[in-house]
């Protein structure tokens, strides 16, 4: 009898982890060596070099703060380190996420007896690439041989459906956790899981309950003429107790009407100090509520961007330790007006989810070793069988290939176990293949005995005699959360894979350099900033990794408009591949040079914060005056993110890693706020250009287009007009370009087009990319005129054309990129 | 620009094999078994016939072609365009499994299978 698979998940948490199994009948939560479900994510080096992970090391956190780390999830991919002052150590987030990895991996193996090779670990939904890409270097790390990752919202939701029989229509998780609060949209139809949407914030979560506690404390402490100063390092130790000591408190608060908090002996520059304050739960709930209402907000914009009210939803799961607040409830209740699922414990449902995962992938984390077989036991002619271990399909096929040579095998038959049905003998096809749809016993495992006839119509066992498959909910496949695309020196994106796609994937584009790279121009290169976001304009996106072709790497020059192939590919677990081949001198590239997230020096947040400040003035006053209410009530809700910024700023000078990637991040997303808002108020200038394009475009295409391009001009109008009408800025953008596309094809049909482009082009020769090049080419292009060959001017320029100059400004913002779109 | 009519080719109920009145669970069954022929290497999972000639599947293009089909919103565009390809309009209704005559034979379906 072969043994049980063995499907492994793990929810990588940022203040616990758990380990999940399935064996395709039983999913089980693996305990620790401390009997416990959950291993806290955190780890302790102490003098000697020792490592201690989980709650051993929890213990820790409140005497030996220095050589105890947590909460490092969110630095993963950074190029943060943390330091062990007591050993010395230096450790990346990543490799302290492998030590839990590691441990949770040694507690599968204490409970079943084989250390697992393979797993499905989850990220939250909104991480980036380089940040799921860190967590499969630490799955790796950790002894696993192959990883792929989950979104954790989609891992809640298929364990939410695997212990319920579930309606069909959409249903919301509502995933709060330590540090990131993810919601997606769901919708379940014949069992089979959709994610719909997602939305969330990387930095909201129960450590903002935490801090909005201490900051009260810390309140309290000062009307006292105690003293606690976040930007100040010497008071980090100091802080760190108290947050642990508010941790406590809080999850008192959950029961209880009032938490004490009492500290005796805090350090406070060599001055000791007592902290015993009180806080009552309705002191409590109000200083949460902003941060709960926030989380509310998104999943109401989550709502709204998929057209549905909020009492169109079927059922709300709930994960994460937060969510247990009763405050947090019944505000959910409150607005979503819905009971949560019952049974569910939201602490351990995301590495449940994540183990079922595993098995509809069919990831079995057994050692793939040379089979064991029982002595005596007759194997049958081998068979390769191929089919789902987990579907939501009652009706699936099992397919599949004898492995023998001679081809003695004729006819495969399966039955099932129970005897209650049999399939017909099914022949095999020419390239030896068969495909026989099997019946399953619905939402359980269910077992199947293969056999065989052969030539001479004996039938025989083959090998695997036995095979089994589970019904439930399942997911077709991950999607990626959000578009990877290229950035281009014109600051715009090249989008790869849109958000929403299947992974893993493969595209490839053709771009042209903007420049000409010499070879011998030491420390130049030519950059491929990849890119991942939502935004059409590169800055705004996030930068994930850059692909750089080192000029010293070149065998020959590259002149500028010259065509490189990028082809990026992701797979599941995360990773992004990046290749640019260069055809004209037959190079390949592959190096991505940079995966992490560079550290922002704070004074450049600074810097930023107060750019960001002054230009939010600018458009609220010019809001004011536009009598733009909406847009001015945008601005004044989102003011209280940059204060947020600035306190977060303050606490990374104090030494807060965290604070300092999570006002990083209210930055950026502040930035792209502004930017929204702008392209709000340039609206009706946007108006004035589509007529203007439009009047270009027709004065052209009446005296030189077709009559197919007349009726694509003003179809192409009508749509920008009705996009204009609907406020929706991509389509506007889509249909501006056709127009203008149309006008353009059209204005150079007129005998004298070239001529006159030429004699631009000319003009312009010293702003040009490659001056040398261009002047080259005017040359023959006078030549050409001389000539009256109009064939060859053409060419020349579209040849001049490539070498038009960039923006500096756009492409510093396009991350430095030196490709163009063709 | 290459072939003209490849676009139509790569329509995704094409891709499948499957009529454009197949469920959702149909269209994930069908793509199931593809996959699993092609991850066993079989030659005539590889080919499949269209309107528009025959052409070629690997499983990224099967992969795909799910995942179009899983939007719902996508998925009405293409079975317009599998609706309107000439040739293709009236026949799926000969049987309910297949997308057009023939289809079922170019899968290895047989009757007994589809329900």
């Amino acid at each position: 009898m072969k043994p049980r698979p063995l499907y492994v998940g793990i929810d990588l948490g940022t203040s616990n982890s758990t380990a999940a199994v399935f064996d395709g009948e039983e999913l089980t939560v693996v305990r620790n060596g401390q009997g416990s479900v959950l291993t806290p994510s955190v780890v302790r080096i102490d003098g000697r070099g020792n490592v201690l992970v989980g709650a051993r090391a929890r213990r820790f956190l409140e005497t030996d703060p220095a050589n105890t780390r947590g909460e490092f999830k969110r630095l993963m991919g950074t190029t943060h380190t943390l330091e062990f002052p007591a050993s010395g150590a230096i450790r990346r987030p990543e490799e302290l996420a492998a030590d839990v990895l590691k441990s949770l991996r040694q507690d599968v193996a204490d409970q079943l007896g084989v250390a697992p090779q393979r797993a499905v670990v989850s990220v939250p939904a909104l991480f980036e690439l380089h940040q799921t890409a860190a967590t499969s270097d630490a799955a790796r790390c950790a002894g696993f041989e192959r990883v792929e990752l989950i979104q954790e919202p989609v891992a809640s939701a298929i364990a939410a459906g695997w212990t319920r029989e579930s309606g069909n229509g959409p249903w919301l998780v509502y995933d709060l956790g330590g540090g990131t609060f993810d919601v997606s949209l769901l919708e379940t139809q014949e069992g089979l899981l959709r994610v719909v949407g997602h939305d969330g914030d990387n930095f909201l979560g129960g450590r903002d309950f935490d801090r909005a506690l201490v900051d009260v404390v810390i309140a309290k402490l000062a009307a006292d003429g105690v003293v606690i100063d976040r930007a100040d390092p010497r008071h980090a130790v100091a802080l760190r107790r108290l947050r642990l000591a508010a941790e406590e408190a809080k999850i008192e608060l959950t029961r209880a009407a009032e938490a004490p908090i009492f500290l005796a002996g805090l350090d406070l520059l060599g001055q000791s100090v007592d902290v015993d304050v009180i806080v009552t739960r309705s002191e409590y709930e109000s200083l949460i509520a902003p941060i709960v209402d926030r989380s509310l907000d998104i999943c109401a914009r989550l709502l709204a961007a998929n057209g549905l009210g909020k009492d169109a939803l079927e059922r709300v799961v709930l994960v994460g330790g937060p969510t247990v607040t009763p405050f947090l409830r019944e505000r959910i209740r409150a607005v979503l007006g819905l009971g949560f699922g019952e049974g569910l414990d939201p602490m351990t449902l995301v590495a449940q989810g994540a183990a079922l995962f595993a098995g509809t992938v069919a990831l079995d984390g057994r050692p793939s070793g040379p089979a064991t077989r029982q002595v005596g036991d007759a194997a049958g002619p081998k068979v390769w069988l191929q089919f789902p271990a987990m579907t939501s399909d009652l009706s699936p096929f099992v397919v599949g290939k004898p492995l023998d040579r001679s081809g003695s095998v004729k006819k495969v038959k399966i039955d099932r176990a129970d005897g209650e049905w049999h399939s017909d003998p099914t022949p095999c096809e020419a390239d030896g293949t068969f495909a026989i749809m099997v019946r399953l016993l619905p939402r359980q495992n269910t077992s199947f005995n293969v056999s065989g006839e052969l030539a001479d119509g004996r039938t025989v066992a083959l090998d695997p005699p036995q095979f089994s498959i589970t019904h439930g909910t399942t997911l077709g496949e991950p999607p990626l959360s959000r578009s990877v695309g290229v950035a281009l020196a014109d600051n715009r994106v090249q989008i790869y894979f849109n958000r929403g796609s299947p992974l893993p994937i493969r595209r490839t584009f053709v771009l042209r350099t903007v420049e000409t790279v010499n070879p011998d121009s030491a420390g130049h290169a030519l950059k491929v900033p990849i890119v991942q976001g939502e935004f059409t304009l590169a800055h705004l996106c996030r930068l994930v990794g850059t692909l750089e072709i080192p000029a010293s790497a070149l065998t020959a020059a590259l002149p500028a408009g010259a065509d490189v192939e990028v082809m990026l590919e992701l797979d599941r677990g995360g990773q992004l591949r990046a290749r640019a081949r260069i055809a004209s001198i037959d190079q390949v590239f592959d190096q991505v040079a940079l995966l992490v997230t560079p550290q922002v020096p704070l004074a450049a947040m600074d810097d930023a914060l107060a750019k960001l400040r002054v230009r939010a003035a600018d458009l609220s006053r010019s809001a004011f005056h536009g009598r733009s209410g909406k847009a001015a009530a945008r601005l004044s809700a989102a003011l209280p993110r940059l204060e947020d910024a600035q306190r977060n700023i303050a606490a990374a000078r104090g030494g807060d890693l965290d604070a300092g990637e999570q006002a990083r991040r209210e930055l950026s997303d502040f930035d792209a706020l502004l930017a929204e808002v702008e392209a709000d108020q340039a609206w009706p200038e946007l108006g004035q250009e589509i007529e203007e394009s439009f009047a270009i475009a027709v004065s052209w295409v009446a005296g030189h287009g077709s009559e197919a391009e007349k009726s694509t001009l003003n179809n192409a109008y009508r749509a920008c007009k009705s996009a204009f009408v609907g406020k929706d800025a991509d389509e506007v953008q889509r249909q501006l370009g056709v127009i203008r596309r149309l006008g353009s094809a059209a204005y150079l049909r007129h005998p004298g087009a070239w001529d006159r482009e030429f004699e631009y082009c000319a003009a312009r020769v010293a702003e040009s990319t490659d001056i040398r090049r261009a002047t080259e080419l005017v040359a023959n292009g006078q030549e050409a005129i001389r000539k009256q060959d109009s064939a060859k001017l053409e060419q020349i320029v579209r040849a001049l054309w490539q070498l038009n100059p960039v923006d500096r400004d756009d492409q510093k913002l396009g991350h430095g990129s030196g490709l163009r779109s063709r | 620009m290459t072939d003209p009519l490849a676009a139509w080719r790569g329509n995704p109920f094409f891709v499948l094999g499957v009529s454009t009145q197949a469920s959702r669970a149909e269209v994930e069954r069908a793509g199931q078994k593809l996959l699993g022929l092609l991850a066993l290497g079989s030659a005539s999972a590889r080919h499949y016939d269209t309107p528009f000639g025959p052409a070629t599947r690997d499983a990224d293009s099967v992969r795909q072609a799910l995942a179009t089909l899983r939007d719902p919103n996508e998925r009405v565009v293409h079975e317009l365009l599998a609706n309107i390809a000439p040739g293709a309009a009236g026949k799926h209704t000969d049987h309910p499994g297949a997308a057009w005559k023939g289809a079922e034979h170019a899968l290895g379906w047989s009757g007994r299978w589809a329900e």
